[in-house]
């Protein structure tokens, strides 16, 4: 994810100073965004002479105090609230206070990442959507010290860069998370109460418009993801019945029953 | 006349459900023009207050016991519906919810439908019609309708709460999961009353406050803020 956040970049001409924990990490990143790159120059998308400006462009460190003159940081580490906070509270010491700090975060709370550092108006939430460099969204999000002048910059960048940017407070699940869960909860639901089956829940969702039907967009995602942001939203709404997660979902992941990256989800992949 | 269909309902969802069968060369009568020559009831009515079941059973009162009833089943179970009657054996649940652009109906069998070749003869009017059949089970809303609601419900829980603008909520679902259409404006065309019709009727038949209505929905039906119909919804209209 974090790669793609820097192509978007490097693509619209910044210089991008990518934070890894080692280099064969970084190599191996770097190396299937070459190929993706190339991949499009052969498309007729860009010449390879931009697919190599691009990959120049994106330069690794290995220490967080080398990104101490960055005026923008977006971090996409793991998905780890003290690994988050961390990172943070390292990032607050080495740059100028003016530098804005941004988080990728999908689940946890931008106000208690903001909060391990000592100048939490100038941290945000900036949710891309993966892919980051084919997905236009982001959620521009504003923590509870979050300086709101600052996220309409931010936002204002995001839409020179050709992003579909949004504002959102924070809150679990943001927007998009939060608000997509009954495609996917209610349909375990009907499921569960027998109601109908997975194909024809699909089939139907299908004539109503929806490019795909829940059980089969959800082998697209995984089912493990899908399962841990049903987790997240409900705990972070206090257990709210209206995001109360289902026990089909669980079963399916403790089957390892993932979806098409195991070959077989609600549907089977394998052949 | 076997071509005529006897239209119950109200609003908006009752001239798109006439025009629907007018297409399909229907004639279409009101209770009130009733004829004993009838191919099929059709009831749009969400059935939120008694208007529903007083003129189901009116109209029952005046057609043969084999002509095939077909109830909106957003609100109530259709078992609940056909237990009004003296013939609920022919009484079947559906949506009429994009009930032109679908090329599916979806159909809810009640506990009293349980004659297999009255069934039949009741499902044979859909297919005629050009329509794929989906029988589902008999809980409010069938599957559509029902996801589609807890999603808008969802939408206006997170809009009152100042999440989000409205624009920005229907933005955002269309980009960030490629929904056909923002939830916010695709309650505007379906009409509030009838979402917050299928939250209530789940949240009855349920027990589970899952599916308590936000707040904000009830009061935008109470204010007559229903949608596109009425002018105004989750955004403005033109009168036309
Ligand atoms: N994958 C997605 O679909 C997606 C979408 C939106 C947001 N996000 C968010 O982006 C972030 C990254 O997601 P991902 O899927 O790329 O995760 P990932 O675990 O695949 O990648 C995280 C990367 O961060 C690196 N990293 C750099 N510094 C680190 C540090 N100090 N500690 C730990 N790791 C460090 C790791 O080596 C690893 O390469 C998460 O916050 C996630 O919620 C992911």
């Amino acid at each position: 994810m974090g790669l793609g956040i820097a192509e978007v970049l490097a693509v619209a001409g910044y210089q991008v100073q990518v934070a890894e924990l080692s280099p064969e990490i970084f190599e191996r990143a770097v190396d299937g965004l070459r190929k993706r790159l190339v991949r499009q120059a052969e498309k007729g998308r860009f010449t390879l002479e931009f697919a190599d400006t691009v990959i120049s462009r994106i330069q690794p460190v290995y220490q967080l105090d080398e990104l101490k003159t960055a005026d923008v940081i977006i971090e996409a580490a793991v998905e780890r609230l003290e690994i988050k906070k961390d990172i943070f509270a390292k990032l607050d010491a080495v740059t100028s206070p003016d530098a804005v700090l941004a988080t990728n975060t999908s689940s946890l709370s931008v106000t208690s990442i903001a909060a391990a550092t000592k100048h939490p108006r100038r941290v945000l939430g900036l949710h891309f959507f993966n892919p980051a460099p084919r997905m236009p969204l982001v959620e521009v999000v504003l923590g509870a010290e979050t300086d709101s002048e600052l996220a309409e910059a931010v936002f204002g960048w995001m839409k020179q860069l050709g992003k579909k940017p949004v504002k959102v407070a924070d809150s679990p699940g943001f927007l998009v998370n939060r608000v997509a869960r009954p495609f996917h909860l209610e349909a375990y639901r009907i499921i569960g109460e027998g109601l109908a089956s997975k194909e024809q829940t699909d089939r139907i969702l299908r004539a109503a418009g929806f490019k795909m039907g829940p059980f089969e967009l959800q082998d697209l995602i995984g089912i493990d993801i899908n399962f841990a942001a049903s987790v997240s939203v409900y705990e972070g709404f206090f257990q709210d019945p209206r995001f109360r997660p289902h026990r089909l979902q669980q079963a399916m992941v403790e089957r390892g029953a993932l979806g098409r990256k195991t070959g077989k989800g609600h549907y089977n992949y394998e052949k | 006349m076997r071509n005529s269909v006897v239209l119950i309902g109200r609003g908006p969802l009752f001239w798109e459900v006439k025009d629907f069968l007018t297409d399909y060369h229907f004639r279409v009568v009101t209770p009130d023009e009733l004829s004993s020559e009838i191919r099929a009831v059709i009831d749009v009515e969400t059935g939120v207050d008694e208007v529903k079941k007083h003129t189901l059973v009116q109209v029952e009162s005046r057609i043969p016991s084999g002509v095939p009833v077909f109830t909106s089943a957003l609100h109530r179970t259709a078992t609940e519906i056909a237990s009004w009657l003296k013939h609920p054996e022919r009484v079947a649940g559906f949506s009429p919810l994009l009930l032109s652009e679908m090329t599916t109906v979806e159909i809810s069998r009640p506990f009293q439908a349980d004659d297999e070749n009255v069934w039949n003869q009741c499902l044979l009017f859909w297919k005629e019609l050009g329509k794929q059949v989906e029988v589902v089970g008999d809980e409010p809303g069938l599957v559509f309708p029902r996801i589609l609601s807890l999603l808008v419900n969802e939408a206006a829980f997170a809009l009152s709460e100042g999440i989000a603008s409205a624009e920005d909520i229907d933005l955002a679902m269309k980009l960030g999961t490629n929904f056909p259409s923002g939830p916010l404006e695709w309650a505007d065309e379906i009409g509030l009353d009838q979402i917050v019709a299928i939250l209530s009727g789940l949240h009855r038949e349920m027990g589970d406050d899952g599916y308590r209505p936000a707040p904000l929905l009830r009061k935008m039906v109470y204010a007559g803020y229903l949608g596109q119909a009425s002018g105004r919804g989750f955004y403005r209209y033109d009168r036309k």
